[in-house]
C-alpha cells in the first residue's frame, strides 16, 4: 500500500509539472502577449519603448525556460497576476468566487449520486425488462443531454411556466439559506445530470458483472437470500469499479460549471472563466486553467487512494 | 518510477476484469467464440447492430439528420438567411412552421441547415481525432518504454483539462470560426484514441501473429499497420462513434458561447444562443435547435452502445448468458 | 432402506438463441446416507448441470428443471418455496466448486465467508463463528488457523482456497456434499491430498458425497457407486467394483481405454473414443452415443436404448453392451 500511494503522489506531481509546462506553452502560443494585450486597453503603453521596458521588467526577454520559472514561482507564491478587465488580482477574484463554486459542485455532486445509484441498482436488478430498457436509455440521454439545453429547457419549465423558481442569479448562502437553496436547486441539477447518467451506467454494468461471478453462485449455495448476497456480496466488489469513474464525472461538473454558471448568471470561477474568454483577459484564462488541472487531478488522485484502500488485492501489498 | 505503479495498478484492474470472465458454463453450446476481428466477420457484426434497438434508433435518426443536411436547399420552406424584419420572434404559423427568429428568418429553415455545420463539424474533427490518436497509441503501444511512458503521460495531461474548457481556451486563442473549431475539437479529442490504441496494441503484441510477422521479417510499420491496427479497430470505431456525439455537442457549447460558427451561417449552437434571450417570448427559438443538438448527441451514443455491444464478443457472450 | 437422496426422472433444460439444450433428461438415482456416489463423464455430460439442479441453483432463465423429483430427507426440494430451499442449501446439502480462484468473494476474508453458514443457518455470532472457523480451517490443515481467517482470498494458493471451501461446506454439517470437480484446477499432488482429506472428513462426519468428475481414476478409489452419463442422460450405473470388474457401456469401456495406468503393459496402447462429444443442440438420433460407438448396431440410430438390469446393482442403457471382459484386465 505503501508503494502504491508513493506511485499516485509521485504520478499526479509528474503530470502536474507537465500541466504547467503545457499551460505555460499555451499562455505563450496565444496570440499577443500580456503587454500586448494590456497596451490595447491602455493606450499610454503603446509606445514601443515603454512595452520594451515592461517586457524586461516582466521578464519575457529572457530564454523561455527562465520565463517558465518566473512563471511557475509566482504561481506557487500566489502572484497569479493581474485581471486585465477588471484590475483586481486574478488570486482575490479566485478565493471571491471559490465559495459560490464549491457550493455548486457539492450539490451537483449530491445530485448525481442521488440519481445515478438507484438507477443504476434498479435496471441490474430488473435486467432486460422494459424498466431496465427505460432506464438505461435514460442514462444514455442523461450524458447526451448538452448542459446549456437542459438548462435552457429547465428554466422555461420551471421559471416561466410554473414560477416555482427563479430563472438566475444566486442568493449567497448568509443572507438567505432558502432562497440561496431555491438559486441552486437547478444549476446544480443541470450540472450532476452527466454524472448521473454516468453513474447509472456504471452501477448497471459493474453489479450485472459482479452478479454473474462464481462467487455469488458460493454464496447462493451458501443458502444466502439475493437480498442478502446484493448486500454483502455484490456491493463492495461492484462498487470499486465505480469508483474509478469519480473523476470522469467530476471532470463533467467541472466543465458543467463553466456553461452552467454563464447560463444561470452565478458569480463563480465557471462564470469567470468564460469571461475571461470573451474578453481574452489572458492572465485569468491562465489561472483558471491550472487550477481546473489542479483539481481534477487531486480529485483523481484522492480516487485513486479510495480505490487501492477498498481493493484488499492492492491494500495489502 | 511512476511507471512501475501505473501498471500494477491497471494491471490489477485489467486482472479484475479477466477474472470476470465466466468460464463457460457446461451447459453452454461448449464453444468460445473467437476474438472477431472486422475482415472476418462484417455480417454478424451487422446482424447485431440491427437486432439492437436502441443502435437501430441511433442509426436512423442519423440516417435523417444526414439527409436533413444534404437535401437542406430542396427540404427547407425558406431560404435560411433571408431576412423579414416585419415578421421577427413570430409563433409558429402555417407560413412558418416553426415561428421565426430575431430577424424574422424561418426558423424550419434554419434547422435543417444547422445539421450541416452539425455534422460536418462532429465527422471531420472526429476523423481528425482518431487519425492524430490512432498514430500515437499504436506507436507508443509497438515501442513501448520510454516513448510510451512519455507519450501516455502526455495523454493524461491533456485529459485533465475538461474537454469543454480547453476548446473554450483554444477557441479565444485561436478565434471563432468553423475550420478553427473543427482544429481545437482535434486538437483535444485525440487522448481517448491514443490511449484505446495502445491498450488494443498492448495485448495484441503478445500473439502469436505479431511474433509470425516478425519472423517473416516485416518491418515495424508494416506490423503496426497491416497486423496490429485491423485487429485493434473494434473498440476505436465504438470510440468514433461516441466521440462525434461529444464533439457536436462541444461545437455547439462554443456556438452556444459565440466563439463556433459565426453568423450568418445557419446553425443550432448559434440559434440556441441567440433564442436563449427570447425564451420568454418565443421559447421554440430555443428549444427546437438545442432539441436538435440533443437528438444527434443520443444518437451516436445510442449508436456507440450497439456498436460496443456487437463488436465486443466478450460482452456479447455476457448478454446471451443473461437472456 | 430409506435412502438420504433419491432423483426420479430429473430434466434440466435451457432456452438458448440457436435453441433448446436438454442437458440433462431423465436422470435417476438414489443415494444412502454416508455413501459417496461418483458421477462421471466428459465436459457437457450433464454432470454440473445434474449437481446444480439438486441445490435447485440453475440459473432461471435460461434454465429451467421441467420435470422430475429430488427428494432429499423425505421432502421433494423441487416442491419447496425459496426460503425452505434456502435453509437446506449450505446447511443441509452444500456444495464445493471446481473453480477455487473465483469461487470466494475477492473483497471479503475468508473468516467471514467461511462463517457465513453458520451466522445464517444456526444464528451464531461473528465471534462464535469465528471460534468455529479457527477450528474447521484446523481440521482441513490450514497452518495457522486462527491467523489465517482475517486473509483475503488473493493471500491463499489454489490449494488453500479449496480447503477453505471444504471447510464452508462442512460448517454446517451437512448430510450431502456435491463435490463438482472439486480438485480439476489444482496440482496432482496437492489433488491426492485434498480428495483423501474429504474422504476421510466426510467418513468421520457420515456425510454423504456425490463426486462429480471426469476422472475414472479419481472415482474408482474414492467413490463407492458410479453414475456414468452421456449427453444429459445416465449410461451406466454400477458399484465401482462391478464397473471396473464388467463395464458395458462401450462409452464405459472406451472412457477406461483411453486413461493411462501405472500398472499395464506400457506397450499397450491408449485408445482415445473416437469422434466429438455430442451437440446438445442437435443430439443425434437413437443413442446419443451411436455416432462414435464402436458396437452400434442399426437399432441404436433409430431407438434410445433404456437402463436396464444386467446384473445385481449394475444397469447399462445399451442395445449392444460389451460382454467379454475388456483386454485390460
Amino acid at each position: 500500500m505503501k508503494r502504491y500511494i508513493t506511485g499516485r503522489l509521485v504520478y499526479t506531481g509528474f503530470i502536474l509539472f507537465l500541466v504547467s509546462i503545457l499551460i505555460f506553452a499555451l499562455a505563450r502560443l496565444l496570440p499577443g502577449d500580456p503587454i500586448q494585450a494590456a497596451a490595447m486597453i491602455n493606450t499610454d503603453l503603446a509606445d514601443k519603448q515603454v512595452i520594451q521596458d515592461l517586457r524586461a521588467r516582466f521578464g519575457l526577454d529572457k530564454p523561455l525556460y527562465v520565463q517558465y520559472g518566473i512563471w511557475l514561482r509566482d504561481f506557487i507564491t500566489g502572484e497569479w497576476g493581474v485581471s486585465i478587465g477588471s484590475g483586481e488580482t486574478v488570486f482575490e477574484m479566485f478565493f471571491n468566487r471559490l465559495p459560490v463554486t464549491l457550493e455548486l459542485f457539492a450539490g451537483s455532486v449530491i445530485w448525481s449520486f442521488l440519481i445515478g445509484f438507484p438507477l443504476g441498482i434498479f435496471a441490474a436488478l430488473r435486467r432486460n425488462t422494459w424498466l431496465d430498457a427505460v432506464l438505461t436509455t435514460t442514462s444514455i440521454v442523461g450524458v447526451s443531454i448538452p448542459v446549456f439545453w437542459e438548462g435552457i429547457v429547465l428554466i422555461y419549465l420551471f421559471s416561466v411556466v410554473l414560477h416555482l423558481l427563479p430563472p438566475a442569479g444566486f442568493v449567497p448562502f448568509s443572507e438567505s439559506p432558502l432562497q440561496n437553496l431555491l438559486s441552486v436547486v437547478m444549476p446544480t441539477f443541470v450540472m450532476g445530470t452527466h454524472g448521473a447518467g454516468l453513474f447509472a451506467r456504471y452501477v448497471r454494468s459493474c453489479l450485472l458483472e459482479v452478479m454473474g461471478q462464481d462467487f455469488i453462485r458460493t454464496a447462493r449455495a451458501k443458502g444466502l437470500s439475493e437480498k442478502a448476497i446484493l448486500i454483502t456480496h455484490a456491493a463492495k466488489p461492484a462498487m470499486i469499479p465505480v469508483v474509478t469513474v469519480v473523476g470522469l464525472a467530476w471532470s463533467y461538473v467541472v466543465g458543467g460549471s463553466f456553461l452552467v454558471e454563464y447560463i444561470f448568471a452565478i458569480p463563480g470561477l465557471g462564470r469567470m472563466g468564460v469571461d475571461a474568454v470573451f474578453a481574452r483577459d489572458f492572465p485569468v484564462i491562465q489561472a483558471t486553467l491550472v487550477l481546473v488541472a489542479m483539481n481534477v487531478l487531486i480529485v483523481n488522485l484522492i480516487v485513486d487512494l479510495l480505490y487501492g484502500y477498498l481493493d484488499p488485492r492492492i491494500s495489502l501489498q | 518510477m511512476t511507471m512501475d505503479e501505473e501498471t500494477v495498478s491497471s494491471d490489477i484492474r485489467q486482472a479484475g476484469d479477466s477474472e470476470k470472465e465466466p468460464a463457460p458454463p457446461e451447459f453452454e453450446t461448449g464453444r468460445r467464440e473467437p476474438r472477431r476481428s472486422l475482415r472476418t466477420g462484417i455480417r454478424p457484426i451487422l446482424y447485431a447492430i440491427l437486432h439492437h434497438k436502441t443502435a437501430c434508433m441511433g442509426i436512423l435518426i442519423i440516417l435523417l439528420l444526414t439527409v436533413m443536411a444534404l437535401f437542406a436547399p430542396w427540404l427547407a420552406p425558406h431560404d435560411p438567411n433571408e431576412q423579414d424584419l416585419y415578421h421577427v420572434l413570430e409563433s409558429p404559423s402555417r407560413r412558418h412552421l416553426l415561428g421565426t427568429d430575431d430577424v424574422g428568418r424561418d426558423l424550419l429553415s434554419r434547422v435543417l441547415f444547422g445539421a450541416r455545420v452539425s455534422l460536418f463539424v462532429g465527422l471531420s474533427s472526429t476523423v481528425f481525432s482518431a487519425l492524430i490518436g490512432i498514430f500515437i497509441g499504436l506507436v507508443a503501444g509497438y515501442k513501448g518504454g520510454a516513448i510510451d511512458m512519455l507519450t501516455m503521460r502526455i495523454t493524461d495531461t491533456f485529459m485533465c483539462i475538461p474537454g469543454l474548457i480547453f476548446l473554450l481556451v483554444l477557441a479565444a486563442a485561436l478565434g471563432p470560426g468553423v475550420h478553427n473549431i473543427i482544429i481545437a475539437i482535434a486538437a483535444l479529442g485525440w487522448t481517448g484514441f491514443a490511449r484505446i490504441t495502445r491498450g488494443q496494441v498492448l495485448s495484441l503484441r503478445q500473439l502469436p501473429f505479431v511474433e509470425a510477422a516478425h519472423a517473416a521479417g516485416a518491418s515495424g510499420w508494416r506490423i503496426m499497420f497491416r497486423h496490429l491496427l485491423p485487429n485493434a479497430m473494434a473498440p476505436i470505431i465504438v470510440a468514433a462513434s461516441i466521440t462525434v456525439g461529444g464533439a457536436i455537442m462541444l461545437e455547439s457549447a462554443a456556438a452556444f458561447l459565440g466563439l463556433g460558427v459565426q453568423p450568418p451561417t445557419p446553425s443550432w449552437g448559434e440559434a440556441l444562443r441567440v433564442g436563449y434571450s427570447y425564451l420568454e417570448i418565443v421559447p421554440l427559438f430555443s428549444i427546437v435547435p438545442g432539441l436538435m443538438i440533443t437528438l444527434a448527441v443520443l444518437a451516436f451514443n445510442f449508436l456507440g452502445d450497439g456498436l460496443r455491444d456487437a463488436l465486443d464478443p466478450r460482452l456479447r457472450g455476457e448478454a446471451q448468458k443473461i437472456v | 432402506m430409506a435412502g438420504l437422496l433419491e432423483v426420479r426422472n430429473l430434466s434440466t433444460h435451457f432456452s438458448t438463441k440457436e435453441g433448446l439444450i436438454r442437458a440433462v433428461e431423465d436422470v435417476s438415482f438414489d443415494l444412502d446416507a454416508g455413501e459417496t456416489l461418483g458421477l462421471v463423464g466428459e465436459s457437457g455430460c450433464g454432470k454440473s448441470v445434474s449437481a446444480m439442479s439438486l441445490m435447485r441453483l440453475i440459473p432461471n432463465p435460461p434454465g429451467k428443471i421441467v420435470n422430475g423429483e429430488i427428494v432429499f430427507e423425505g421432502r421433494d426440494l423441487l416442491k419447496l418455496g425459496d426460503e425452505e430451499i434456502r435453509h437446506i442449501r449450505g446447511n443441509r446439502m452444500a456444495m464445493i466448486f471446481q473453480e477455487p480462484m473465483t469461487s470466494f468473494n475477492p473483497v471479503m476474508t475468508i473468516g467471514r465467508q467461511v462463517a457465513e453458514p453458520l451466522e445464517i443457518h444456526r444464528n451464531m455470532t461473528r465471534n462464535k463463528a469465528w471460534t468455529i472457523c479457527a477450528d474447521l480451517l484446523r481440521r482441513v490443515r490450514i497452518p495457522e488457523a486462527g491467523k489465517r481467517l482475517q486473509s483475503y482470498p488473493h493471500q491463499f494458493s489454489g490449494g488453500m482456497r479449496q480447503r477453505a471451501m471444504i471447510a464452508m461446506a462442512l460448517a454446517c454439517t451437512p448430510r450431502l456434499i456435491i463435490a463438482d470437480e472439486p480438485t480439476t484446477a489444482l496440482d496432482v499432488t496437492i489433488q491426492a491430498q485434498l480428495l483423501e482429506l474429504m474422504k476421510q472428513l466426510t467418513r468421520d462426519a457420515g456425510t454423504a458425497l456425490i463426486l462429480i468428475t471426469h476422472n475414472l481414476g479419481i472415482v474408482a478409489r474414492y467413490a463407492d457407486r458410479v453414475n456414468v452419463m452421456y449427453a444429459g442422460r445416465i449410461v451406466e450405473k454400477a458399484t465401482v467394483r462391478a464397473l471396473y470388474a464388467d463395464p458395458r457401456h462401450p462409452y464405459t469401456v472406451g472412457l477406461m481405454a483411453s486413461i493411462p495406468r501405472l500398472d499395464q503393459d506400457v506397450k499397450r496402447k491408449l485408445r482415445p473414443i473416437p469422434g466429438q462429444p455430442p451437440d446438445l443442440l442437435h443430439p443425434p438420433s437413437g443413442c446419443a452415443f451411436h455416432p462414435r460407438c464402436r458396437n452400434r448396431i442399426p437399432v441404436c440410430e433409430i431407438h434410445r436404448p433404456a437402463l436396464e438390469k444386467a446384473s445385481d446393482g449394475h444397469e447399462v442403457a445399451c442395445w449392444n453392451p460389451v460382454r467379454e471382459a475388456p483386454p485390460c484386465c
